[in-house]
């Protein structure tokens, strides 16, 4: 089982120590979502800083499943409220907030380790890791990645899809839903 | 373009979705059609699940003076709350207001700076009071955009939600989810004008209807909606063609009766 879920279900009946073993444990996770997503350290600290603060007042917020896809989520969306608010894009272009909980079955998230997305990552045409990264990282919709990289919207589209198919058929039973 | 070719672009707008990269706007109208079709539903958990795991590359080391800075600022507050009894205070609702996070925290931040530019560089009274109203204005503006997101984060959730209950009908799918109903339709009818679809609610062991929302759905026959009801007390949903504006009991056959057992 990921541990955060069992540091959650102790966070729940407010137990200090395990949230800091938790903070511990992930806050390297949420700070480096936030530094590829804001690109700026100090706001990628008060991301970090604002994510586990609401993990502590609501840990309710979390309803099982991997503790790790919940937090990535979590942190994601925040980094995307901030882009909002600092109105980089107009309201249109930000993306959509993904579903924070439930949807999926998470447990397999947390056998994954960073070296074996990251060869996932690297075995896809640069066209598509490209688009791909930007787009998770960058708070871009899809309309946005092929204005940047003077793409059609068509060919981004039809780049994203093969390329997260084939990072699924490369993380293999790892990734299953 | 066919059929073929329109699917294939909705497959690709799933991708899309499963990255997080779709407007708003598009969101709503791609998740009703995968809350319909069970090809588009399968390929959405596949892709999400390897788009979710980009988060693992961005694992990054914190250089020790600032990770002991960030644990100490945020050991302290939570230290501070446990002190005071958080149990009571998460009994009656967050510690901290819900538009202080995220959106409503950098934006008051944004705020204040704003506000002490124009006292700065202006130095009127009345300005400032000016500047503060706009302040105010986009806050409230801000907290309403923060309300909206999470609902519509909710909603998304419950209707790709695997433990959703989903009975089809007519142009869609009735979703519901724990105390929550939903209408997921991707192919509805338009309508003249003057006319509106209107959702109607049996409660449990009852064959009298309630009226409910009204609602038209977008030029793609694409409508998602929310019942403002509890789903555990609803033995039937039904919808029908109204007047704009709606109707105490239904005036035409409804387009589709469902029973949620």
């Amino acid at each position: 089982m990921d541990p955060g879920v069992r540091l959650m279900e102790r966070v729940v009946a407010r137990d200090v120590g395990a949230f800091e073993a938790l903070y511990d444990g992930y806050h390297r996770l949420v700070f480096g979502i936030g530094l590829r997503m804001l690109g700026d350290p100090s706001m990628a600290e008060d991301l970090t800083q604002n994510v586990f603060l609401k993990i502590w007042t609501t840990p309710d917020a979390f309803r099982g499943g991997s503790f790790v896809a919940w937090v990535s989520r979590v942190a994601r969306n925040r980094a995307l409220d901030t882009l909002r608010s600092k109105a980089v894009h107009p309201e249109s272009e930000i993306p959509a907030d993904l579903p924070l909980e439930g949807a999926l079955d998470d447990d397999v998230f947390s056998r994954l380790d960073a070296q074996r997305v990251r060869d996932a990552l690297a075995k896809l045409p640069p066209e598509q890791r490209g688009l791909i990264e930007m787009g998770f990282f960058g708070g871009a919709t899809h309309q946005e990645l092929a204005r940047r990289t003077d793409t059609p919207l068509g060919t981004v589209k039809t780049r994203i899809r093969s390329g997260l198919k084939r990072m699924r058929e490369s993380l293999g039973e790892r990734v299953s839903r | 373009m066919n059929a073929n070719a329109d699917r294939e672009e909705m497959m690709e707008s799933v991708a899309l979705y499963a990255l997080g990269v779709l407007p708003r706007e598009d969101a709503a109208l791609v998740a009703a059609f995968i809350a319909n079709d069970a090809d588009a539903l399968r390929e959405y958990l596949d892709l999400r699940a390897a788009a979710d795991s980009l988060a693992h590359t961005a694992e990054e080391p914190v250089d020790s003076v600032r990770s002991a800075r960030m644990k100490e600022r945020l050991m302290a507050r939570v230290r501070a709350d446990a002190a005071a009894g958080s149990v009571a205070r998460r009994r009656t609702g967050p510690a901290y207001p819900a538009w202080m996070w995220g959106t409503g925290l950098a934006a008051a931040a944004a705020i204040v700076f704003s506000v002490v530019t124009v006292a700065q560089d202006i130095g009127v009274r009345g300005d400032l009071a000016s500047a503060q109203r706009r302040a105010a204005a986009l806050q409230t503006q801000l907290a309403q955009n923060d309300r909206n997101a999470r609902q519509d984060r909710h909603t998304l959730t419950d209707l790709l939600a695997r433990d959703a209950k989903r009975y089809d009908v007519a142009a869609g799918t009735v979703i519901v989810r724990r105390d929550h109903i939903y209408f997921a339709f991707s192919k509805l009818p338009a309508l003249p004008k003057g006319r509106v679809y209107q959702a109607w609610v049996a409660p449990k062991g009852s064959k009298q209807v309630a009226p409910s929302v009204t609602f038209t759905p977008n030029a793609d026959g694409v409508a998602v909606v929310a019942l403002p009801v509890d789903a555990t007390r609803v033995g039937a949903v039904a919808v029908s063609v109204e007047p704009e504006g709606g109707s105490k009991a239904p005036t035409t056959t409804p387009t589709f009766v469902r029973p949620l057992t």
